[in-house]
């Protein structure tokens, strides 16, 4: 599907083949941003499911929106914020919907062959714990320590203040310290 | 954080930083909806304008743009052309600032016909702890009729813009004016 | 009768039949499959509004707003009808060199109650006036803040015969709203602003100025 001179291009070039009417041109733009942002949508949502929807939701909204894209040579951190936002709307939905956060399936099928039980059981308390947070702390910390942000992005993207976000990762950090003593002296 | 072991912090992000990957079925699935909002993008007279959008629901701008003249162009004889016209060139994009205050918001985007009422497609940002949100987004000039869509559920007017009379559909929405600015 | 007639008259019929079902919103985000029928009706007051003239922007844009919002296929079709059959009448009173924006503007103020022919006495007061949208649009704006529609054509009115240019009259819609936010009689806020805002070089015209509210 994609042609190597697709891969190779800049988001930019891309951007504006696809304007220009190169449907394929898109392609090469999904499977750069595929893997990369399907791990924030995984550990947000909690399941492998949702972040898929959520994922695929965010690439064609972006597609519909192309032409509003102020700098398509940062069409990567302008579909980020289009999926950070379209995970919210997800996190209220499964709140509303009762779900409860499940570890990512996809994952633990793909463990290390050292130690398979143990490394299994670890990823699924560190999906436990993430599961733990709040949304808030959940996707700052996220941002924060997974993505490696700064904060002035982290402001960007979410649309929340510096200080504020710099609380929540503080205080998801406490809580992950004492979920985290909790797996370690149980 | 300090008291946090260093090697338990590292640990655990190493983990959460692992790849996931998704098949390529992942992309066949994005590609074939793009594909069939690119179709719908292309116009073929009214009767298939009509059934893209009855489709697919939304389309990016400049393809509506591009429906719009060619409709013209097709469009039945002199009298509906000259009824175009004076919007033929009203394709030009200028910077419209919406802002908003809700203090208890999450998310807040804003929907409109310039954006074809996309929910999230056009967020704000929280600029500070007001609880003001605000966005820049190219618009084209001419009159819409916008809201805000607050996280992601609740409809809103814009509380200082032009209203918009009692919405038949039951819900609120504001109107704007976008003048070229180059004249 | 001419083709034009008859072409008229087909597309007064049907746009005249009017099949209003009632719908309540529902998630505006969960994606709502538009039943045939609806389609198909929508799809022939397109057809109608191009056989009668008609932009059929404003009318694509309130399906995608129904479509957006999650109202179900009658309740759309109920709604693009009536603004179809709204901007057929401002049309009539514009004419045909109207721009799509000012059909638009003008039908939401005959929405919010405004006579047709009240707007074309407005068309007429702007003689070579580039574009009626603003006013037409602040016209709905303070009728919909509660100004009685006599008071607020007459404003309206006004400040065009006299060659109010948008930003005054966008200065004007300001204070009219601000002054109604503050607790002043609607009425009083119109007649007061107008009288600052229009400007003096062209009096208000003493005939067919007037109308009753």
């Amino acid at each position: 599907m994609l042609g190597l001179a697709g891969m190779e291009s800049s988001d930019a070039e891309l951007v504006t083949r696809v304007l220009h009417g190169d449907v394929n041109a898109y392609g090469a733009l999904v499977s750069r941003y595929r893997d990369r942002y399907a791990r924030y949508a995984v550990h947000m949502l909690g399941n492998r499911e949702d972040a898929e929807e959520a994922l695929q939701d965010a690439f064609t909204r972006a597609y519909r929106s192309l032409a509003r894209c102020e700098e398509p040579e940062r069409f990567g951190a302008w579909l980020f914020r289009i999926l950070v936002n379209r995970c919210r709307t997800s996190g209220a939905r499964r709140v509303r919907r009762g779900q409860t956060f499940v570890h990512d399936e996809g994952a633990l099928l793909n463990a290390s062959e050292e130690h398979p039980a143990e490394q299994t059981m670890w990823r699924e308390e560190i999906e436990r714990a993430v599961g733990e947070l709040s949304a808030d702390q959940r996707e700052a910390f996220l941002l924060k320590y997974v993505e490696e942000l700064g904060y002035d992005e982290m402001s960007e993207i979410t649309g929340v203040g510096v200080s504020a976000l710099k609380m929540r990762v503080m205080r998801a950090c406490d809580r992950l310290r004492i979920l985290l003593k909790e797996v370690h002296s149980g | 954080m300090a008291e946090w072991g260093r090697t338990t912090l590292e640990m655990f992000v190493e983990e959460l930083q692992r790849p996931v990957r998704l098949d390529e079925s992942f992309d066949r699935r994005v590609m074939v909806k793009v594909r069939r909002l690119y179709a719908a993008q292309r116009p073929r007279g009214v009767r298939a304008v009509f059934a893209a959008i009855a489709g697919v629901s939304r389309r990016p701008a400049w393809a509506a743009a591009l429906a719009a003249s060619v409709v013209a162009v097709a469009s039945v004889g002199i009298f509906r052309a000259r009824a175009l016209q004076p919007n033929a060139g009203a394709t030009r994009l200028e910077p419209v600032t919406f802002v908003y205050v809700n203090k208890t918001a999450r998310s807040v985007s804003v929907v409109g016909d310039f954006n074809n009422w996309g929910v999230g497609d056009t967020a704000l940002v929280a600029t500070n702890h007001q609880g003001v949100w605000s966005v820049k987004a190219p618009v084209a000039t001419g009159l819409h009729r916008y809201a805000f869509v607050v996280d992601g559920k609740e409809w809103v007017a814009d509380p200082s813009a032009l209203r918009a009379p009692s919405d038949d559909f039951g819900l609120p929405s504001s109107m704007l004016v976008v003048e070229d600015a180059s004249k | 009768m001419s083709n034009r007639k008859m072409r008229g008259m087909m597309v007064v019929m049907a746009l005249a039949g009017s099949t209003v079902a009632s719908a309540n919103a529902q998630d505006p985000r969960m994606p709502l499959k538009i039943d045939a029928p609806s389609r198909a009706a929508i799809q022939a007051i397109l057809d109608s509004a191009a056989a009668q003239g008609l932009p059929e922007a404003p009318l694509r844009e309130k399906f995608l707003e129904g479509y957006s919002r999650g109202i179900e296929g009658p309740k759309i079709v109920a709604v693009v009808r009536a603004l179809a059959v709204d901007m057929a009448i401002a049309h009539r009173q514009l004419g045909a060199l109207a721009s799509s924006d000012e059909i638009k503007a003008a039908a939401s103020a005959v929405h919010a109650g405004v006579p047709a022919v009240e707007l074309g006495k407005i068309k007429k007061q702007g003689g070579l006036r580039h574009s009626l949208t603003l006013p037409f649009t602040v016209l709905t704006d303070i009728v919909t803040r509660g100004v009685p529609v006599g008071a607020a054509v007459n404003a309206v009115k006004s400040m065009v015969g006299a060659g109010a240019k948008d930003k005054e009259i966008t200065d004007f819609q300001r204070g009219v709203a601000g002054d109604i936010d503050k607790g002043a009689p609607p009425e009083a806020a119109a007649e007061t602003r107008a009288k600052s805002a229009t400007p003096e070089k062209k009096p208000e015209k003493p005939e067919g100025s007037q109308i009753d509210g």
